[in-house]
């Protein structure tokens, strides 16, 4: 009954507009979900990048933290408007799972996902020079020194960090690898 | 990179910030040097050393001991024109003067030290005992260019040059007027031939014989 009030109401524009927001839901979840795949199919490793893919793909990370949540912000509102209306039990379904999926690329844009693969140290420990176990004699490191201090970080480990901060006779440096 | 701070991305070879409210900005290199941990614990006996994240080592994701082995087998993603070399030959980068230079690591194999002069600066490449550990010195000493030879027979390595003066791998003096005195240290980059052509697309490349 009550369904048929608001049709009569709203009339045809009502049931576009309710067909819009079938089309709008999926349309925000792919656009949301284009802002984060794109940065990871232009970043791969041991692809070539050119400096425009970069250039696109800073922006979008940019841009992406907050893009996700308006779109996410739009989605729930669009989910909210059409609950109501939606009266078979799928329907509702669908909606909620739509609205979830919109989470997902919310969530990504706030992962620094590089960071899966190379792993920076964030805390990182050192050992005197003698205690080294777990460098060989024949392995390579990177070797430091400022102001009497020296460093060595065994390639070994950053080949699998590529990042270390530290601080090396009082000069703050990153050892990159 | 990226740095936390303003959310710059930093290349990582040239220490330049590409992307971000610092694009343009470089950070200021730091002399080092790429040796045997042997070597280095020998130059070094009070150094500090850089130890494993113990998680990480116990799912045994850090490197192998015959990572570089492995990496020399891994395809090259850039495409570098006419390579002169093989895309993942082992090379020593130099740039001294915005000139850059490229020395195959064989090359030095072959021939140690190699002598040279890039764009003005006389340089001799020394490749340490332990067949690994490569370093580079600006040759001129009190203002006058000399000539560096591999003294013959000696353990540990000793370079002699025309006056008669040996120096060690550390690039020091030890003997004569000029004991303890230091010969300039220039930065090298081990890296592959590709990595380095990238990012120094106007490099020489030295050859054997040239001299």
């Amino acid at each position: 009954m009550d369904d048929i009030l608001a049709e009569t109401r709203s009339g045809t524009a009502g049931r576009i507009g309710r067909r819009m927001i079938w089309l709008l839901l999926p349309l925000l979840l792919l656009l949301s979900l284009t802002l984060v795949i794109v940065p990871v199919f232009l970043i791969q490793p041991f692809r070539p990048q050119t400096q425009r893919a970069l250039e696109i793909s800073y922006v979008l990370r940019d841009w992406s933290p907050l893009a996700t949540v308006i779109m996410l912000v739009a989605a729930f509102a669009l989910v909210v408007r059409q609950w109501a209306r939606a009266r078979r039990w799928w329907r509702k379904t669908l909606l909620v799972v739509l609205l979830l999926l919109t989470f997902v690329p919310a969530w990504f844009a706030r992962q620094n996902h590089f960071e899966w693969m190379f792993n920076p140290l964030r805390n990182s420990a050192y050992v005197k020079a003698k205690d080294a176990s777990f460098v060989r004699d024949s392995d390579m490191v990177l070797a430091v020194k400022i102001n009497n201090e020296a460093v060595a970080y065994p390639v070994r480990l950053m080949a699998y960090h590529h990042v270390v901060s530290d601080v090396v006779g009082g000069t703050p440096i990153c050892a990159t690898y | 990179m990226k740095d936390e701070e303003t959310g710059s991305w930093w290349q990582q070879v040239t220490g330049e910030a590409i992307f971000g409210p610092l694009k343009g900005k470089s950070l200021k290199p730091a002399f080092m040097d790429e040796l045997t941990f042997a070597t280095w614990k020998s130059e070094q006996p009070q150094g500090r050393v850089l130890s494993p994240d113990e998680k990480i080592a116990a799912k045994g994701e850090y490197a192998p001991p015959d990572w570089e082995d492995r990496m020399s087998r891994v395809p090259v993603a850039t495409q570098v024109s006419a390579p002169t070399l093989d895309q993942r030959e082992l090379v020593v980068g130099i740039t001294v003067n915005n000139a850059s230079g490229a020395y195959p690591v064989a090359a030095l194999q072959k021939q140690n030290p190699i002598i040279d002069k890039l764009a003005g600066t006389p340089l001799v490449i020394v490749l340490g005992e332990d067949g690994k550990s490569i370093r580079a010195f600006d040759r001129t000493v009190e203002g006058h260019e000399r000539e560096f030879f591999l003294k013959p027979n000696s353990a540990p390595l000793r370079l002699i040059d025309d006056k008669g003066t040996e120096w060690d791998f550390t690039g020091t003096a030890l003997n004569g007027t000029l004991t303890g005195k230091q010969l300039t240290k220039i930065a090298v980059l081990k890296d592959y031939w590709f990595d380095w052509k990238t990012y120094n697309p106007k490099t020489t490349v030295y050859t054997l014989g040239e001299r």
